[in-house]
């Protein structure tokens, strides 16, 4: 959705999206840049929601500091309706450099 | 409550007036104080973590009690992924701090006592446990440092308390009354004592029947009436005082410990938690010691990871980077650190139920992970340093650093590599020097020793957890042993 279409694209047909972290204790990622780097790069049609949202997610990002996602349990899971899960320098659970990883989530986004 | 923030966290110790003296006199304000302040920051780290979105899933839980969201140590492990969690947790703020944070002591605390007043009331019709509960509660809502108290002074190590020629030597009960009682003794080697909001007392030993006086365990506020605080000192830590920034190697954080000394103290009887029951104190010793011996598979680890980081980065600044020596000492400070870390999470992993619903560590591997504890940061640091170099002990003062003449001449020989500064060298070789014999020594190495339980108490612990007749059960069957 680019140009005019973005301009036109209303508040209510927007999907909401979230992110998530593991707590951090030895991460592979610099994960608070790499939601950074997402959310810069995030289309209009996107609205950035918290956990306290009354309405359950579109999409979830997990965004897990190594190959354990030991944050991905069923409490989360629940905050969205699909999700997206970095693991290290991993997206659902395919390997990817993490220079690469802002525009593999971005490219999972549009699907 | 709920959740405090870092500065609600040192506005409610402002608050406080606790008695603390230190370098022979009595501190105003601690918060204050440059020598006590660092380790306040340390503390103030678990709050700050806390609100943190990138670090919440560690550094919180969803209390048992009131189902509320709450620091995680201010929680009872209701889970080996709590268990778990704990250890990672402790591993990050080591990693944040580069020191001790203090605050772990009372999470194992509010652990152990829970589960062995619950076993204790159910043994013997007392109501502790509803007691503890209440106080916990308290702390869960109003997110507060527990000081977790449980080494006594010991005097003469071979006599028991009650034999002691100083009866004070060992905490005890002087005085039994309708309302509470009243304590006389004291407490050593008290982490975070004076950024406490409470301290959690418990026995030091096993007891006997002679011993039931010192079958002691209760909270109070750490301000009360009747408790005062001699600061230990750490090695350069009047470097605090001159200052200076790059000298004491960590600014920001740091550890303490204290002698908490307890002088009639008057404890309410709704504060007590044990009081003369001596076949339950070496239960809760036990398990108090085996969640700190856990503790340490991740605190000491953090912190190793700066060491490490600290090391690989002198090499660095020294030009030694590519030296296949050099490489594989931090391949080998590495493999210790993750084998530390790997003692934690397995014990974790291995944990258990208890009566109460909170779980414990599995001993036998909580005190295998402590007795590592008590050789690999030994080994961690003298790589550090052998990879640092004697410059890190030989090193001009920064006040030369500064100087406008002396300055050029320090810029100059002390410079390691073109493209960075001898500042930097000079920062990086005293954080070596911070966490291998300064200031954050005493967290590392002598705590690593003695913390906990000195090494011989977990392999007195080992040899009771070993199941040594399995082990020859199995070697009889191999070898085709008929009984």
């Amino acid at each position: 959705m680019t140009g005019l279409a973005l301009m036109n694209c209303k508040i209510s047909e927007r999907k909401l999206i979230g992110f998530k972290y593991c707590g951090g204790c030895n991460p592979v990622i610099n994960r608070a840049q790499l939601v950074q780097d997402i959310q810069r790069r995030l289309s209009a049609e996107f609205t950035l929601a918290t956990d306290q949202s009354p309405t359950q997610w579109d999409i979830g990002i997990l965004v897990c500091g190594c190959l354990s996602a030991c944050a991905d349990k069923p409490d989360f899971r629940n905050l969205a309706r699909r999700w997206i899960i970095i693991a290290g320098n991993s997206v659902d659970y395919g390997d990817a450099p993490e220079k690469d990883l802002a525009e593999i989530v971005l490219n999972k986004l549009k699907l | 409550m709920g959740l405090k923030t870092a500065d609600q966290y040192e506005e409610s110790l402002r608050k406080m007036n606790l008695k603390v003296y230190l370098l022979g006199e009595q501190v105003k304000c601690p918060a204050d104080h440059p020598i006590i302040r660092p380790s306040m920051n340390s503390v103030k780290m678990t709050y700050a973590l806390a609100q943190s979105p990138e670090h919440e899933d560690l550094m919180t839980a969803k209390s048992h009690l009131t189902g509320e969201k709450i620091n995680r140590f201010c929680h009872l492990h209701q889970s080996t992924e709590d268990l778990i969690k704990k250890v990672k947790m402790q591993r990050l703020l080591g990693q944040k701090t580069g020191a001790c944070f203090q605050r772990c002591v009372g999470m194992d605390a509010i652990n152990a006592v829970d589960s062995v007043t619950f076993e204790m009331d159910k043994k013997l019709g007392t109501q502790y446990h509803d007691r503890f509960i209440r106080f916990l509660k308290m702390v869960q809502e109003e997110d507060l440092v527990v000081d977790g108290a449980m080494t006594d002074p010991k005097g003469d190590r071979s006599l028991p308390p009650s034999r002691q020629t100083d009866p004070d030597l060992y905490t005890h009960v002087v005085e039994k009354r309708k309302d509470g009682i009243i304590v006389r003794g004291a407490k050593a080697h008290q982490t975070g004592a004076v950024n406490s909001h409470w301290i959690l007392v418990m026995p030091t030993i096993a007891m006997t029947k002679d011993d039931a006086d010192y079958a002691l365990s209760f909270v109070a506020p750490a301000d009360a009436d009747g408790i005062s605080y001699i600061y230990g000192r750490q090695s350069c830590d009047t470097r605090k005082l001159e200052g200076c920034e790059i000298d004491v190697g960590n600014r920001q954080f740091g550890g303490h410990e204290a002698l908490m000394v307890f002088d009639n103290l008057f404890v309410p009887w709704e504060n007590v938690f044990m009081c003369g029951e001596y076949e339950f104190s070496g239960l809760l010793v036990e398990r108090f010691a085996g969640y700190h011996r856990q503790s340490y598979g991740g605190c000491k680890v953090g912190v190793g990871d700066v060491l490490i980081g600290a090391a690989a980065l002198a090499a660095d600044y020294n030009g030694a980077a590519k030296a296949s020596h050099v490489k594989d000492k931090l391949i080998e400070m590495t493999h210790l650190n993750e084998t530390l870390f790997s003692c934690g999470i397995a014990c974790s992993a291995q944990g258990h139920r208890t009566a109460s619903g909170t779980y414990l560590i599995d001993l036998l591997l909580a005190n295998v992970c402590k007795q590592n504890v008590t050789r690999f940061p030994y080994e961690i640091a003298r790589l550090a340093e052998d990879i640092t170099g004697g410059l890190m002990v030989t090193m001009a003062s920064e006040k030369d650093l500064r100087h406008p003449e002396i300055g050029k001449i320090v810029e100059k020989y002390f410079k390691g590599i073109a493209s960075v500064p001898t500042e930097d060298r000079c920062r990086i070789m005293r954080l070596v020097e911070n966490i291998t014999l300064g200031t954050a020594a005493v967290g590392y190495r002598t705590e690593s020793m003695h913390g906990a339980g000195s090494p011989q108490a977990q392999r007195i612990m080992i040899a009771r957890q070993g199941n040594l007749e399995h082990k020859k059960k199995l070697a009889k069957e191999i070898a085709g042993i008929k009984d």
